[in-house]
């Protein structure tokens, strides 16, 4: 499905980025109980007072690398379905959230975008909390980012395509 | 009554939690939780008093998958049941952690308390009993009615 040399596309494949947002609507249905909406491909996100969950689904050949960016009050209202009860913003358990959700999201695509012939595996997820957090993306690379809105709140998730290093 | 012996295995203390907080509803049995963070720190907290393993794939150091065939390697292990939790969804995945890791369930994550009752329903008796380990016993009565499970 990608070309060798990344070089010789400038954009994710649509096949490729349908299956993430596939992914991400499984993800956070079987979470909250409700899809999340794509509402858009933004240029760039405004500073954010949140966490960001970073996780990558690679292969040798390739790399997806993805950035899961969460609001401070879209994290609170999804802790309180996915452990039952508010967890506090400033907690370390927040993070832990964020990097289970970006973990449990990779699963997820990494299990779809197998059905097009992107065979990988999942990274182990961080997760950076913060206030004025501001997402860049290299130029370079074919990168996206979506914004989705969901009745816990907005987030965005920023991908990233490039070839995996070889050492 | 012995409490049963589970070792649960998650580098995310808030899935661990989950886990345990998921068996505790379920009322299968009262169980006593040994926690480990990843595959290095659970195999040098297993012991033979272990009669249940629930367990991450993906972690640092030393994978589930990993952990659990190191366990299958010891002697008098294979009695134990290893249920393998994780968020890794393909089915070359669940295959290497049936096959290769010696896992005896695998459950995707985010589970239901449905999900994870299935994955035990083979160490649930006709009565709805738990039944574990060499020693076998019935731990504590399951009333499958009055949670609707099927």
């Amino acid at each position: 499905m990608l070309p060798q040399r990344l070089s010789e596309i400038s954009e994710i494949p649509d096949l490729m980025l349908d299956k993430v947002v596939l992914s991400v609507q499984n993800t956070f249905a079987s979470i909250s109980g409700d899809a999340p909406e794509l509402v858009e491909q933004v240029n760039s996100l405004q500073p954010m007072n949140g966490i960001i969950g970073n996780i990558a689904v690679f292969n040798p050949e390739h790399t997806l690398s993805m950035m899961l960016a969460v609001p401070k009050e879209t994290a609170v209202s999804i802790s309180v379905k996915f452990v039952g009860f508010e967890l506090e913003f400033e907690s370390d358990d927040i993070g832990d959230l964020i990097g289970e959700i970006s973990n449990i999201l990779a699963g997820e695509v990494a299990m779809n975008i197998e059905t097009i012939g992107f065979r990988g595996q999942s990274s182990l997820p961080t997760a950076t909390r913060g206030s004025d957090l501001r997402l860049f993306l290299p130029n370079k690379p074919p990168s996206a980012r979506l914004r989705f809105v969901t009745s816990d709140g907005e987030f965005w998730l920023y991908l990233a395509l490039y070839e995996s290093q070889r050492y | 009554m012995s409490k049963i012996k589970a070792l649960v295995v998650d580098d995310s203390k808030i899935m661990r939690s989950a886990v345990k907080r998921t068996l505790d509803q379920l009322m299968l049995a009262e169980f006593e939780y040994i926690e480990a963070m990843d595959g290095e720190d659970a195999l040098e907290k297993f012991s033979h008093e272990i009669e249940i393993i629930f367990v991450d794939w993906n972690m640092p150091k030393m994978t589930g998958v990993e952990f659990s065939k190191e366990v299958r390697k010891m002697e008098n292990t294979s009695h134990i049941p290893i249920i393998m939790v994780t968020a890794e969804k393909s089915m070359g995945k669940v295959d290497t952690a049936l096959n290769e890791g010696g896992a005896n369930a695998y459950v995707t994550k985010p589970f239901t308390a449905d999900q994870l009752y299935t994955a035990l329903s083979k160490y649930i008796d006709d009565n709805g009993n738990f039944k574990l380990g060499a020693g076998g016993g019935q731990k504590k009565s399951f009333f499958k009615d009055m949670l609707n499970l099927k």
